[in-house]
């Protein structure tokens, strides 16, 4: 396939649209969707209440063309997209909802009729937010519906009377004025090229690959590019730190990093899946890591960002790394030149190092099915449940044999150390022992000698150390019997 | 007439067609302005150099102190904040330069080129710093009532200790944004955000060195106020007017969330110390308060936020002898300002926090203590300042909580579950509030409207009240069309403008509705008036007998009858019409003063409040004992709104007041590092309440049959009060952590109680080191 230069093309307000960054003073590929639209004088209902996918005031909803060729709808935060990622999707603002005849979308009279605005500022956010529920069919229970709002903050309402109108107003039927126009719509977006993009402006240059191979060759003639997927991470060097990123490889439209494998014993996960699409992927067989990602931003977060991603930050408050160590799980890592398969747990080799070379692409994470009788829980601590950082998480896996004595044991911490790193010392002491409380509150005492946590604005060393300690009881407590 | 109508503006709202200030269009020559800051706690300033950043392409002008034309000031009371620091910066994010250019990008491409040199100097950055080096602001104030000291001689329980709350941010969604656009001459027209638009024109004026006739603020709505914008919305204003005047541009300023954060004051943070005397029965005999704040680095509002501090101490108990001493401390962080509670909240935390240590103390319910000391109804129902509790609603709410919460079989529940849990532990509180309505600075109880009816028979109402999302607007259009007797839609009430109404109060202190409804009813008052004199003549003159009075006029249903008379009618539209015809002015100004207040700041005794709004909370947690974790299982309030106006209005108001003290309660936490910065200066690290963390069962009502006969329409003030009720889920907090060691070792606590202050509190249960608080001497 041929690479298309300098444009992207996208729908929005209905019509095809093609951008061309050739001649703009003023966009550039990491322009955000936030940012183009808010420039526009009829889309400025989009607003900014962070730049850095915090609080969802900046929510818009994109269609995609689903394997069935039908639409499907999604809630992203637009102050992380950058504008090649609208390529061949169907970008929909607050603007858009309202039928042509002027009518407000069945989410809007709902939310007028619960009165569920107060100051306002909020609320084209959660509009959108309850547009793409509202779109995605199946009747959301009340813990649905807050979890799709968590990554809206309303610091007015109470969220009751948002609740409320969501509850009576998303029924499952989606019916709505979209409906009439998505034949035409997904026609559009069929016709829109797939072929890869690359977009050179003033000192920038931006690849969107659109197959592996591409990808691999890219890297390798460029190894310092910088890598995205969701962007959820790198975005925020641009809308926070302002910083210029002189060149962006962006994954997110490579098919073969959102394949699954599955032979039954080894569950390979293409590190391009977005988390919303990974936990439908785990929820059934690795429930500790459906748990991990119930937590892990909020949906928005969820929609946009991957697993290669969070792996790729090497972050030590990435929550999924611990969670993959602790499945016993591998990274698969390829360049042009080949693939190769490193361990989890040696994946990370230092603050924000890992093993990965510069001009390999992490392909996807192989997560061994567990034994039944493996008991594989994972813990985030965090100052508020949804939407927040990790203070630390444990990820903690026990083997029992049938005399109730530890054959195996893994305590994966994140937030206690540089990286993700085993409670070493404890594990050792563990293994052969009894599960009881007697020997887990021993083994209390070895996490202490295993970390030299730090104390930051997300806790105390002292907090850490406790929390640490009380994790692994809370996982005695959760794992024996209790007849 | 139903009166759950939805907020005037929520088509707008939920279409995204509200306008915001960011989202005005403005003409292609608009600039983008940016603020640059000290990046010291205090320091003096040496040389700067801005020729280097001036050249940067795009920069339309780079302005400091030496450019301001008027006055370099810009403290709302006292004239202690300059606008632009010029000889030495007092907290970190202290504006020192403006910046004019095309593009954001520009503004960020100059104030990398700025070059300027600091001698820093040793900060005090906090409470206990400032006290230790007798930082203070300004004087002590104190308030008596009876001989604390020695009725606590003779009490039989004395416990004393310390309380601290922190810090919180206002988080508004949309940040501190204004747009000023010069016309000719000195002329300034500004779209602010902000909850005080008379005093935006003042130090607008002050700074550009004109006069207020000269300068207009606009405010239609705000993205949220909380009292971040009743001073602190000024600031943004006088910057974007400065560069504006230099430029003859319009520019338009919106902060950055972080550079908010980091600029904008915060709520107080407090040190409490305090030393109560009760009886066995947990009957208070005798308080002696000690209230430190934190101001920060200029006064702001502290000494009134103080003041109501003072007058809450007793929140809603009868304390016969009560000592309270306040200072306020000045320190090297961004002036502390209004926020919603306005010191009230820090001082019913530390009557609740001492009710609760009491009730501990002698192993009673919390619940009956509190009820033991609630005001009398005729007797013992006087504050310690001497006003007297009218209208007390607390001991029938108290009542129909206690019975709608099942308060007592919920309670004899979670002592089961406690005995039966050692790694989860469950706690309740009821808390009231009693929170008094008026501004304590007693002129600023006053309020203008002006109303224009147009000959089509429709209605522009002006008032000096801001929406800031309160339903401010729509309460007053809903009183406009039932003191005209016409339907809603012919209503529309205006955006604020300081040259329709003048000399306007801030609105805050929750008195918008009360005060500015009242001046709408007047001004419609001299217009029914005018139009019943004029319509009783015209009457008359079709020579009909008995003739018409004007006293007998009506005005209802879009119609203008005769009472006595029911035949003789005219719509209100074609009635309109007439008027005109008949040189009838349809334009009248009212006003308001309340009436009835009268407070004695240097005795500290009087009347400060016009009447007194009551709430109660029951607040369910559920406590992870080895996580830190607290999960809100429910939560009843009962609010008195009066005759509430628009009950679906007050019932937001009261949700989302109450989430919002929660958050002060538990998760938001504002930090600063050694050197004065904010470690907390996104979202990404203070955390407010998401849609998880409400309640699991959330039950809000009012209380009926509750008409107040002090405020429009028999109805009260909502906006601030439930904010304390909040304050239920931390001290329900409290009681879960005690059940550790089953209620018999007081714990550790502080506000707000995040999984870090719980679990370290519960660690040092567990470890029975926790005695009683340590003593402090209190002066
Ligand atoms: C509001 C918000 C909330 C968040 N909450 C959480 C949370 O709860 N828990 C958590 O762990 N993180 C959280 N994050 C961080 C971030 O979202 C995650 O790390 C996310 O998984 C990153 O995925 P991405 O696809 O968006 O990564 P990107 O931003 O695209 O990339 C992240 C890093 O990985 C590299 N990378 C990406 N893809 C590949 C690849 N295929 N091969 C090699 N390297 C690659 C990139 O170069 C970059 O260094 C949050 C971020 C935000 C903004
Ligand atoms: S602006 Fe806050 S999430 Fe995008
Ligand atoms: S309505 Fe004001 S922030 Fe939600």
């Amino acid at each position: 396939m041929t690479t298309k230069t300098n444009t992207i093309s996208f729908v929005l307000d209905g019509r095809l649209v093609e951008l061309s960054f050739a001649g703009s003073s003023t966009l550039t590929p990491t322009t955000t969707v936030l940012n183009f639209l808010r420039s526009l004088p009829h889309h400025r209902g989009v607003k900014e209440g962070c730049a850095e996918g915090d609080c969802g005031a900046c929510t818009v909803a994109l269609g995609e063309l689903g394997e069935r060729g039908e639409m499907k709808y999604r809630a992203f935060d637009s102050c992380l997209l950058f504008l090649p990622m609208l390529h061949g999707k169907q970008l929909i603002t607050v603007e858009n909802l309202r039928a042509p005849s002027g009518e407000l979308h069945p989410v809007q009279r709902a939310m007028v009729d619960e009165h569920g605005s107060q100051c306002g500022f909020c609320t084209p956010g959660i509009m959108m937010t309850l547009f793409a529920l509202y779109k995605s069919g199946g009747k959301p229970s009340r813990m649905d519906i807050a979890d799709a709002l968590a990554g809206n903050l309303c610091r007015c309402t109470g969220y009751r009377p948002i609740l409320d109108a969501a509850e009576k107003v998303c029924h499952g039927d989606g019916q709505d004025h979209f409906v009439g126009t998505e034949a035409n719509i997904a026609a559009m977006l069929k016709s829109i090229s797939r072929a890869s993009i690359s977009v050179s402006t003033r000192g920038q240059r931006y690849d969107q690959p659109s197959t592996l191979e591409e990808c691999l060759a890219l890297l390798n003639e460029a190894p310092g590019a910088i890598v995205i997927n969701g962007a959820s991470d790198i975005a925020l060097r641009v809308t926070k730190k302002f910083e210029p990123l002189s060149h962006i490889i962006d994954c997110s439209r490579i098919k073969e990093l959102e394949v699954v494998r599955d032979d039954g014993k080894v569950l390979s996960i293409g590190a391009g899946i977005r988390l919303t699409d990974v936990m439908k992927i785990v929820r059934q067989d690795f429930p500790a890591l459906h748990g991990m990602l119930e937590v892990f931003g909020a949906q928005q977060i969820r929609n946009t960002a991957t697993l290669g991603g969070n792996i790729g930050t090497a972050s030590p408050i990435g929550d999924t790394l611990p969670v993959v160590i602790a499945y016993g799980g591998s990274i698969v890592l390829q360049s042009s030149k080949g693939k190769r398969t490193v361990s989890a747990d040696s994946f990370v080799t230092g603050y924000r190092k890992t093993e990965r070379r510069p001009e390999e692409l992490i392909t996807a994470i192989e997560l061994p099915r567990p034994s039944p009788k493996s008991h594989i829980h994972a813990y985030k601590i965090s100052k508020r449940r949804d939407l927040d950082i990790s203070t630390l998480s444990g990820t903690f896996r026990l083997d029992l044999d049938d005399a109730g004595t530890i054959s195996d044991v893994l305590l994966v911490y994140g937030g206690m150390a540089d990286r993700t790193r085993r409670a070493t010392s404890a594990e050792k002491f563990l293994k052969g022992q009894l599960w009881s409380r007697a020997v887990v509150e021993e083994a209390q005492r070895h996490i202490d000698n295993d970390f030299a946590p730090i104390s930051d604005v997300r806790g105390s060393a002292e907090f850490r150390r406790i929390a640490a300690r009380n994790l692994l009881l809370k996982f005695w407590f959760e794992t024996i019997d209790r007849g | 007439m139903t009166k759950h109508i939805p907020h005037e503006s929520a088509e707008l709202h939920v279409s995204g067609e509200a306008l915001y200030v960011d989202d005005i269009s403005a003409s292609p020559d608009l600039l983008v302005g940016r603020v640059v800051y000290s990046p010291h706690a205090r320091a003096r300033i040496i040389s700067f150099d801005l020729t280097e950043a001036k050249q940067v392409p795009g920069v339309a002008a780079i302005l400091s102190a030496r450019d301001i034309p008027g006055h370099n000031q810009m403290g709302p009371v006292v004239k202690d904040e300059p606008c632009l620091a010029s000889e030495e910066v007092t907290f970190v994010g202290q504006a020192i330069f403006l910046i004019a250019a095309e593009t954001d990008a520009q503004c960020r491409a100059a104030e990398k080129k700025i070059k300027i040199s600091f001698e820093p100097l040793e900060p005090i950055l906090t409470l206990d710093d400032a006290m230790a080096r007798n930082n203070l602001l300004g004087p002590p104030r104190t308030m008596s009532r009876g001989d604390a000291d020695s009725a606590l001689q003779k009490s039989v329980h004395v416990i004393e200790g310390e309380l601290r709350t922190g810090a919180a941010e206002h988080w508004y969604l949309e940040t501190q944004s204004s747009l000023s656009i010069p016309g000719e001459g000195e002329e300034m027209m500004l779209y602010s955000s902000s909850q005080n638009p008379s005093e935006t024109q003042a130090l607008v004026a002050e700074v550009l060195g004109v006069q207020k006739k000269d300068v207009v603020v606009e405010v239609r709505r705000m993205g949220g106020g909380f009292g971040g914008k009743e001073t602190q919305g000024n600031h943004v204003a006088c910057w974007s007017a400065l560069l504006a005047h230099a430029t003859r541009r319009p520019v338009k300023i919106r902060l950055f969330r972080d550079d908010d954060m980091i600029m904008t004051g915060k709520r107080h943070r407090f040190l409490v110390r305090y030393k109560v005397g009760f009886d066995d029965n947990g009957k208070l005999e005798a308080l002696k308060v000690e209230l430190n704040s934190d101001a920060g680095a200029a006064t702001d509002l502290s000494f009134a936020i103080m003041e109501r501090a003072m007058l809450h101490c007793d929140n809603a108990y009868v304390v016969p002898h009560m000592h309270v001493v306040a200072r306020v401390w000045k320190t090297n962080l961004p002036s502390n300002t209004a926020f919603r509670g306005f010191g009230g909240p820090q001082a019913i935390a530390t009557m609740e926090h001492i009710i609760d240590r009491i009730a501990r103390t002698l192993h009673r319910d919390p619940a009956e203590i509190r009820q033991k000391n609630f005001y009398g109804l005729t007797n013992n129902n006087v504050t310690h300042y001497g006003q007297r509790v009218e209208e007390n609603r607390l001991h029938t709410m108290f009542e129909q909580l206690v019975k709608s919460s099942d308060y007592a079989e919920r309670r004899r529940a979670i002592r089961a579950f406690n005995a039966s849990n050692e790694f989860f532990k469950k706690g309740i509180a009821l808390t009231p509030v009693k929170f008094g309505i008026s501004f304590t600075t007693t002129f600023l109880n006053q309020a203008g409207a002006l109303v224009n009816i147009y000959n089509d028979g429709t209605v522009l109402v002006n008032h000096g009240g801001t929406e800031m999302g309160q339903g401010l607007h729509t309460k007053i259009r809903q009183i406009a069309a039932r003191e005209l007797g016409v339907s809603l839609d012919r209503i529309r009430v205006n955006a604020t403008n300081t040259s329709k109404v003048p000399n306007t109060s801030p609105t805050a202190a929750s008195t918008g509705t009360d005060v500015n409804g009242m001046a709408v009813r007047n001004a419609i008052g001299t217009l029914k008036e005018r139009i019943a004199e004029s319509i009783s003549s015209m009457f008359n003159e079709e020579k009909k007998s008995p003739t018409t009075n004007a006293v007998d006029i009506r005005f209802e249903r879009d119609e203008i009858f005769d009472s006595k008379h029911p035949a003789r009618r005219l719509a209100f539209a074609d009635a309109m019409r007439m008027m005109v015809m008949r040189q009838v002015s349809l334009s009248a100004t009212g006003y308001y003063r309340t009436p009835g207040i009268g407070w004695d700041k240097i005795k500290g005794h009087g009347t400060p409040f016009r009447y007194f709004a009551f709430g109660m909370a029951v607040s369910e947690v559920l406590v992870d004992v080895l996580t830190g974790a607290v999960t809100l299982l429910r939560t009843d309030i009962l609010h008195d709104a009066g005759d509430s106006v628009n009950p679906a209005i007050d019932i937001g108001q009261i949700e989302g007041g109450y989430i919002q003290g929660v958050g002060w309660c538990t998760t938001e936490e504002i930090k600063w590092d050694a050197a004065g910065n904010l470690m907390t200066h996104s979202p990404d690290t203070y955390k407010i309440p998401t849609s998880k963390d409400i309640p699991l069962d959330f039950r809000v009502s009012l209380l009926k049959n509750a008409t107040n006969p002090n405020a429009i329409h028999g109805s009260k003030t909502v906006a601030e009060p439930p904010l304390m009720l909040g304050i239920s889920t931390w001290l329900a907090i409290k009681d879960a952590i005690s059940a550790v060691t089953d209620h018999n070792v007081e714990p550790e606590f502080s506000l707000p109680a995040t999984n870090e202050v719980v679990l370290l509190s519960i660690e040092k249960l567990k470890c029975h080191t926790a005695t009683k608080a340590s003593p402090h001497t209190i002066a």
